[in-house]
Parts: C-alpha cells; structure tokens; sequence
C-alpha cells in the first residue's frame, strides 16, 4: 500500500512535471495566431520547428480575401525586409496536404511568387527562417468554394498532356529598381493523388544557378502548387546581362532543365 | 454567497450575450422577400433593377436587370434572376403590373447563375435560348448552384438549375403579336443572346453591355466580347437595357463596357510581360474614369485570375527544355 501510494505521487510529480514542460515549450513555440487557425500548434510543431516563432510585419503575404478559382489561387511572399533568409516555407493550415513549398533563396532576393490549390477556406501561413533560427511569421485568411486538392487537373481532360509535360514558357525583366526577376511557367499536372483513380505525380524540384554553377535558389514543391507550376523568383546576380541555369525534377524522375537569359540593367 | 466583479462581468457577459441572440434570432426568422420593382423603361416595358453589388447574404443574388414586355396576346420575360424565390417574386410582380396575362416566352441571355436561376417557375416549354447557352447551363449549373448556395445562403432554398426546352436558331421570332430580333454572340460567355422587340426599338443585351458597374470576366474572350460590341453599336435601336446598371437611351453601356475592356486588356497584358505576380498584379491603380464603377476593385481582381493564365501563354515565349 505504502509503495504503491508513493509510487503514485511520484508519478503524478513527473507527470506534471513533464505537462509543465510541454506547455512552457509550446507557449515558446506558438505565439497566439492573428488569424486564428485552429491548426496552428499543429504547424508549428511540424514545420516551424528549430527556433523563436514570432508573427513579424516584415513578412509580406499577399493573397486575395476571396480564391475566384481555388485551383490557382495566386500568393505572394516579399520578406526583402529581413536579412541572412534561410528558407521560407509556406503551408495551407486546413488543406489534406499543408505543405505547399519551401525556398532556400542562397543568391536570390526573399521574394517567391506562386499558386496553389486550396479545399476548403483556409489560413495560409509563411514561415520565413534566419540563419539564427528564428521563424519570421506572416499569413493571410482566404476564403474558398471546395475541391482543389481532390479535383483532377485540367490536363486529364485532353489526350496529349503526356507530350506536352515539362513545356516551358519564361520571362526574365528587370523592374523598375534594377532587380531582376524571372517567371517559370511549367506544364505539369500536379497530381496529388487525392482525385479519384489519379496517382499522385507532381514537379517536387527546382533549382535555379548561376552561370558559375553557383546555386541562387532552391524549392522543394509538394502537392498543393497549382497544376501548370508558375514561378516568380527574383535572383540577386548584379546589373550586367548573364545566364541562368534551370533544373526540374519530378516524382517519377522525369528531369527538365532549360538556360535563360537575363537582361543587364538599362540605363535611362 | 458574494459575487466578485469578475463573476459580475462574467455573468454580465452572458446575459449581454443572451439579448444579442434574442434580436439574432427574431432577425434571422423574418420572411426573405426581394424588393423587387417594376421600372418602364418604354411602352409596355419593364426593367427590375437589381443592386449593382456582388452577390452576399443580404442581396439574395439580386444584382441583375431583368425585364418583361407586355405583347399584344400575353407577357415575354428577358432572364429570370438568382433563385426560385427571385423568380417566384418576379411572377408576382408580373401578376400585379400587368394582371391576368400568360407569359407566352422567357428568354435567357446567358448561362450566368443571377440571371437563369429563377427558371423554375416558368413552364420549361416556354423558356428559349441558343443551344450554347443550353449545353453551358447543363455543363456549370449545378457547379454555379453550390457556389450560390455558399454566397447567398437561404435565399437560394429550392433552387435548382432548369435549361430552357427550347434552342433557338431563327434570326426572328413572333411571340404574341410581336416581332423580337435574335442576335447570336459570344464574349462575355462562349453564348451570349440578345434580343431586340422590334416595335419598341428596345435591346436587351445581357451581360455584353455594363453601365456604372464593373463587368465581370470569369468565361470571357475580350476580342470578340469587343467585336460582339462593335455589332451591338452598330444596331439600329432606341434603348439598351444592359445586364447590369440603369437602361440607357446613348449607348453609354456600350462605350463605358468597351472602353474598360480595353483598359483591362492593356493593363494586363503590361503586367504579364513586366512579370508582375498576379498579386501586384491586383495592386495595380484603377484610373479616374473607372474608379466611379460599383464594384471596381474586386471584379479587377477577379478579373486578374481569369484572364492572367491565357496571357501568359500568350506573352512569355516558349523555351527550349533539354531532358
């Protein structure tokens, strides 16, 4: 009787012991969420781990209220405002799949332009690391009729889509302050495997380089980017003309590379 | 017992709360009626004006123009609004402007939910459009139904999607002692249908023509939206009554609809080959002789998903893929 009873308390000691640590943990990891997701905990735990995780104004995610069509609804991520970027990971809270992409941007401006599909109404969150390990914050609400995951992608409704997989079309412009930036726009049907008798088969690589072979970004793309992948990206490689380096890859090996040519800054 | 001033506001809260439900409620179980009013815009002539809004939980979907003429041996109706119980309140205001007469014909200038889903009260029989409006009804309707049902709520309760019975194909048609003109275009859909009474001079151009609200885009091809202008301009007629805005005696509809398309194509067009995201895109300034639109902002928006994709196809040039 004796033992058992102190063996209780004991474990009852531990016990709390290890709730207070878990609770002092996830207070340090998830700060309350302005847009009040209710998979918040949730995506810190998986995919903002390894540091501080503050919400910060700097992370600029503009995304519309309303998705007109939530197979491709268009965000943009512009956190130039932060210094030493590691990578910028953004996810879909309420989506099956959350996971939409990650960036390293090694020699290229923290700025990604891209489109995902969304099932329901969900909040987006972007997580965007320091080398220090601090998960830099932002997000955006948006509003949703269903069905973007588990619908088929456009392709499956013509015959040809498997000749034309990998057709390319891209842009590279310098804006109105001297930066370059390039726009990729893949055929690729993006299949998430969640349509019904459709495996899933999307484009899960891209890496972009420098003439020199030096890397100046690199993604990780996962399910939800929207069928046809188009990719704002702005890399960092000076006023004079170069040469760009593209390579693909997706989840049935099928690699796709392509040069591009970017214009020297023009003097006006 | 004593109640400390956190209960007392804890309480307070809940019984705050309670009231707020109490007027909630009452609010939410009154009748949804449309106010909908007869405006003549010309001998015989109806327009109901809906607001010139988006669709939302208030509105019930009632932001279209739909009109009726009475003709020699009964009614003809040009659309039917955005649910059964839009349609159910147009019959009765039919009913009560011009008593005790048939409706002989409904037309459906195109396959857009706020202006066919009131079909179901008509006689199926009577309800006429191009085969292309019939086939998009059949292919979107049950896909715009649940998007309804989302934006607008109860106002839709019993709403169905209903394609006419009957696909026309003459250029003329007598419907009870009158003779109507039929005009077979495309732009703002793949079939848009307008329809002319020939005795009163008077156009119904559904949604090719907009005045004081932003047209919207989600099925259009801008060239030949404009070349199905051109035609409407050219038309010989004394009043238009566009899909949505005030009827309109000079052809504004016509040149405010043209004139935007233009602004929205060049803009971007620009905006693909500067390589602006579609969300800078969206950012873009509207300039002063559109910002007065209702609406202006969000259907710009929209607009940049719809028409973005097909210009970039356009404008960036295919490259050479090694793999």
């Amino acid at each position: 009787m004796v033992h058992s009873k102190k063996f209780l308390s004991i474990s009852k000691l531990m016990l709390s012991a290890v709730l207070l640590a878990c609770s002092a943990l996830a207070q340090a990891a998830a700060p309350a969420d302005p847009f009040g997701s209710v998979m918040w905990q949730a995506m810190v735990d998986r995919y903002f781990t390894g540091g501080d995780v503050v919400f910060d104004q700097r992370v600029k995610v503009i995304a519309p209220y309303s998705a007109e069509n939530q197979m491709h609804v268009p965000i943009t991520v512009d956190a130039t405002g932060l210094e030493n970027v590691k990578q910028i990971v953004a996810v879909a809270d309420l989506n099956p799949i959350q996971h939409v992409l990650t960036v390293r941007p090694k020699q290229a401006l923290s700025f990604i332009g891209f489109r995902l599909k969304l099932q329901q109404s969900s909040p987006i969150h972007v997580g965007v690391q320091t080398e220090d390990g601090t998960w830099h914050m932002g997000g955006a609400l948006i509003d949703a009729a269903g069905g973007g995951c588990t619908a088929p992608a456009a392709a499956h409704g013509t015959s040809n889509w498997m000749q034309t997989l990998g057709e390319t079309r891209a842009l590279v412009r310098r804006d109105s302050k001297g930066d370059a930036r390039m726009t990729v726009r893949m055929r690729h049907p993006m299949d998430t495997g969640l349509a019904a008798g459709i495996p899933v088969f999307y484009m899960n690589k891209m890496v972009v380089k420098d003439e020199a072979g030096g890397v100046i970004a690199e993604l990780d793309l996962f399910e939800p980017v929207s069928e046809n992948p188009t990719i704002t990206l702005k890399p960092a490689v000076g006023s004079s003309a170069s040469q760009l380096a593209v390579s693909t890859r997706d989840t049935e090996g099928n690699e796709f590379s392509f040069p591009l040519s970017v214009p020297a800054v023009t003097t006006q | 017992m004593t109640i400390d001033s956190q209960q007392r506001r804890a309480l307070l809260k809940v019984l705050g709360a309670g009231c707020g439900c109490c007027i909630c409620g009452a609010a939410g179980a009154r009748l949804l009626e449309y106010p909908l009013h007869a405006t003549e815009i010309a001998s015989k002539t109806w327009a109901v004006h809906g607001e010139l809004s988006h669709f939302n939980l208030e509105n019930g979907g009632n932001i279209v123009n739909v009109a009726f003429i009475e003709v020699p041996d009964g009614v003809v109706v040009i659309d039917t609004g955005p649910s059964k119980r839009y349609g159910q309140a147009l019959l009765t205001l039919i009913e009560k402007t011009v008593p005790g007469r048939p409706v002989l014909r409904v037309y459906n200038t195109h396959h857009h939910p706020d202006h066919c889903f009131g079909n179901q009260v008509f006689d199926q029989s009577l309800i006429a459009a191009p085969q292309g409006v019939i086939d998009n009804i059949n292919l979107d309707g049950n896909g715009f139904a649940d998007n309804m049902y989302r934006l607008v709520g109860d106002w839709m309760r019993g709403t169905a999607p209903v394609a006419p019975g009957v696909a026309l194909e003459a250029g003329k048609e007598e419907i009870g002692g009158r003779q109507f003109s039929l005009f077979y275009l495309s732009g703002h859909t793949s079939a848009d249908f307008v329809v002319r009474d020939d005795t009163t001079g008077v156009v119904f151009s559904g949604d090719l023509a907009f005045l004081f609200r932003a047209p919207t885009t989600p099925h259009a091809d801008i060239a030949t939206w404009q070349g199905a202008i051109n035609e409407l301009s050219g038309l010989d007629k004394d009043l238009i009554l566009p899909g949505h805005g005030p009827a309109d005696k000079r052809g504004e509809s016509l040149v405010q609809t043209s004139d935007y398309l233009a602004w929205l194509e060049d803009t971007l067009t620009g905006a693909v080959d500067s390589g602006l995201t579609m969300n800078e895109a969206m950012q873009l300034p509207i300039p002063d002789g559109f910002s007065s639109l209702s609406v202006v902002r969000e259907e710009f928006e929209r607009s940049v998903v719809h028409l973005y994709p097909a210009l970039e196809d356009q404008l960036m040039p295919l490259i050479d893929v090694t793999r």
